[in-house]
């Protein structure tokens, strides 16, 4: 009897232990099952016209829950809306299409293990012709690799480490098929983006002696050194550069250390949910609280804001895309997200909008190449590799050689009174 | 000198924090020789209790300030409130969790341990979701300063609470009856139970008193950091282990000392040398000093086995 219980309780624990895990994965597939809902949905109103052709699916694999849901979420929606305005126009008749979302946050944060996941489980299922993701920079590298192997197109909305197509990292990750590229972007590179950052900064904000810290992520430490690099080649001077360390709560004795060098300006390379706004929450406790605070698009969001709480002020960052409030084109994109959503679209929601339509119409390029039958993965690819000046909601852009759009657009926002104000953008598009 | 004594502050703050923490660890290791791996969550609970009572007390992370024996009364009624929370919890855990295992093999227990500490993160997780909360920091932060260095409200209560709690747990220990019960269950547990001693009810008082306290640092993490965040109870968990380790485990006086040596390196590696080598240098302290005595600092305090 008291063994039995003993016993019970044993697995009653580790059930409980496990459900841990579990509770992850439900969680992720509840909002992937929502959002196939909201895409059912969407379908469902054109079903009917369409006469329910042949489903296509595309993968969005974005981090959605916890500290990166903030950006990532509304990153989403622009895909899912791309999908939905699809299937209303009938852009490619015959044929419906279906966004198939899976989280690759874990425990709240980005994840490439998970993305891996993702990108497998994409890859099992014949009906997934391409995906719209990743997010995070770190995520891309374990990614990558795995669609160039499966020759399924990945079109990443906003990473921007560099090495993700150009260098020999690059020629690495695409090892099966080297000169197939399988990955793109719609996003700039940190190789314009923290020298467009340490520019504005320098020119603009009057500062000259920076101390840079960054969270040793593929993204976070590539952004920092080259906003380091380029502020040190404008004439600034660098103080020092940390490196913090993955779930660190207790910044105090670095913040002390980056006090007692009196920077007038702290960059952190990295993203919220890695420590962006953390930082930034103690900075006035060690004396640092009037010192502007500047970094890229990991910590343009608004747990950035949440986190900082009333020390988010004085803190500048750039995105890697344009705003798409100024452009034109993007008029009725704005607005018919603001309708589907009730809420402002995000940093990257117009990027992820191109990222899929740009996606949509290699498809409908494949299929028309295919005589009116459902194209293969190759066929589709074949079709991103040919974009060339697609008209776009985020601007007209081709694809170059490596997979990297031609259209480097750098924006600057500033956080004021909780939240972020746009201040102007750049436009790099002659630079090398 | 100044930055090295700010840098000590620094330290001494966090360092309170994980010696608060190693109480819990360092007590019911030296009653029961169980290595509490919960231990770690009940600190973030105690942080997540607080802000669920600040909430039902009005007081929101809107960065509103109450100053005055107004912001004082709440503070003290909200560490008093999360602490016996915590204080139940813990022997909720033991009645469960740790009481029927007492005596199979030890690795049972250690995995139930490793099991609850999931049980509660994946509570709190699904409570207040998968990011950084905020907690409310309502009491006004004025700044003293003197010959350079400067000390908030803040980080004195930190270094206030946590060694008025370890003096109270001191005379407690020693100068009590159930203070006395308990060293006497940690000697030797069917000795004391000859003598008229329920072990039972002592050993429930021991993680009581240490979940309390894991509570109170729950509070004072919370009005240091600003924030809180379901994982946070890992690592705060794994350095208060190492510092319980370090002073001697089962050893009181031992692991506040480790505590706060724990703090002071981490601080003072990331002023000479660098905020990214801090858990090397902690741990490669750890295994020298097991190496060269491997019973801690101050000597481990176990129950003689024949």
């Amino acid at each position: 009897m008291h063994r039995r219980y003993i016993i019970a309780l044993t697995l009653a624990l580790i059930a409980a232990g496990c459900s841990q895990q579990s509770s992850q994965t439900s969680s992720s597939t509840s909002t992937s099952a929502s959002s196939a809902a909201t895409s059912a949905a969407a379908t469902s109103g054109t079903t009917s016209n369409a006469a329910g052709g042949t489903v296509i699916k595309i993968g969005v694999d974005l981090p959605v829950s916890g500290a990166d849901a903030s950006i990532g979420v509304p990153t989403q929606y622009g895909a899912q809306l791309a999908v939905k305005q699809a299937n209303e126009k009938h852009l490619v008749p015959g044929f419906t299409f279906e966004a198939d979302v899976l989280d690759d946050a874990v425990n709240g944060v980005h994840d490439p293990a998970q993305g891996a996941k993702n990108i497998q489980s994409f890859g099992a299922d014949p009906a997934v012709l391409g995906v719209v993701g990743p997010f995070n920079s770190n995520v891309a590298r374990a990614e990558i690799p795995l669609s160039n192997s499966l020759q399924l197109a990945l079109i990443s909305p906003s990473n921007t480490n560099p090495t993700l197509t150009k260098g020999p990292d690059a020629v690495a990750m695409r090892k099966d098929h080297p000169d197939q590229i399988a990955y793109f972007r719609v996003c700039t590179t940190d190789d314009i983006q923290g020298p467009a950052g340490a520019a504005y900064e320098y020119t603009k904000l009057h500062v000259k002696n920076a101390y840079v810290v960054d969270d040793n992520e593929t993204y976070g430490k590539g952004v920092a050194d080259q906003w380091e690099g380029a502020f040190k080649k404008l004439g600034g001077t660098s103080l020092g550069h940390d490196h913090i360390t993955k779930g660190q709560q207790d910044f105090h004795a670095l913040l002390t250390r980056i006090a007692n060098t009196h920077p007038d300006i702290v960059f952190f390379g990295g993203n919220s949910s890695t420590g962006g706004g953390l930082i930034r929450k103690q900075m006035p406790d060690a004396g640092l609280g009037s010192v502007i605070y500047a970094g890229a698009d990991g910590i343009s969001d608004n747990q950035f804001l949440q986190d900082a709480g009333s020390t988010a002020d004085n803190v500048y960052v750039t995105v890697a895309s344009v705003n798409a409030a100024k452009l034109p084109a993007a008029a009725q994109f704005l607005k018919d997200y603001q309708a589907e959503y009730n809420q402002p679209v995000g940093p990257y929601s117009a990027n992820a909008y191109t990222a899929a339509m740009v996606m949509i119409r290699a498809i409908g390029e494949a299929v028309k190449a295919n005589g009116g039958k459902a194209p293969t993965r190759e066929q589709v690819l074949a079709q991103l590799r040919m974009t060339k000046d697609f008209p776009s909601v985020i601007g007209t852009f081709s694809f170059d050689a490596n997979g990297d759009t031609t259209n480097r657009i750098i924006s600057i926002y500033e956080a004021v009174k909780g939240k972020w104000v746009f201040v102007t953008q750049q436009n790099f598009a002659g630079s090398p | 000198m100044a930055i090295f004594l700010q840098q000590l502050i620094n330290g001494i703050a966090q360092g309170g924090m994980y010696a608060l923490i190693a109480l819990g660890y360092t007590m019911v290791y030296g009653i029961v020789e169980l290595i509490n791996f919960a231990h770690g969550d009940v600190f973030t609970l105690g942080s997540f209790l607080c802000i669920a009572i600040l909430a039902l007390l009005g007081v929101s992370a809107s960065g509103q300030i109450i100053a005055g024996w107004q912001g004082a009364l709440i503070a003290l009624l909200v560490v008093v409130l999360a602490a016996l929370l915590c204080g139940v919890i813990g022997v909720l855990i033991e009645r469960f969790a740790y009481r029927r295992l007492r005596n199979a093999p030890r690795l049972a227990p250690l995995i139930t341990a490793i099991g609850v500490s999931f049980l509660l993160q994946g509570v709190m997780r699904n409570w207040k979701g998968p990011s950084e909360i905020s907690f409310p920091q309502f009491l006004p932060n004025p700044t003293f300063a003197f010959g350079g260095v400067h000390i908030d409200l803040r980080e004195l209560l930190v270094v206030i609470v946590s060694i008025l709690m370890m003096v109270a747990l001191q005379f407690f220990i020693y100068n009590t009856k159930l203070g006395k019960a308990m060293r006497a269950s940690a000697q030797d547990r069917d000795a004391a139970s000859l003598m008229g001693i329920n072990v039972n009810t002592t050993i429930a008082w021991t993680f009581f008193i240490g979940s309390a306290l894991a509570g109170v640092a729950g509070f004072i993490s919370g009005m240091y950091f600003g924030t809180t965040m379901f994982t946070n109870g890992y690592q705060a968990g794994l350095k208060a282990f190492t510092a319980a380790v370090l002073g001697g485990i089962g050893n009181i006086a031992g692991a506040m000392l480790g505590g706060f040596l724990i703090g002071i390196v981490e601080a003072m590696t990331a002023q000479y040398i660098s905020d990214q080598w801090t858990n090397v240098v902690v741990f490669s302290i750890l295994v020298l000093i097991l190496v060269l005595r491997p019973s801690g600092l101050l000597g481990e305090q176990l129950p003689e086995k024949v």
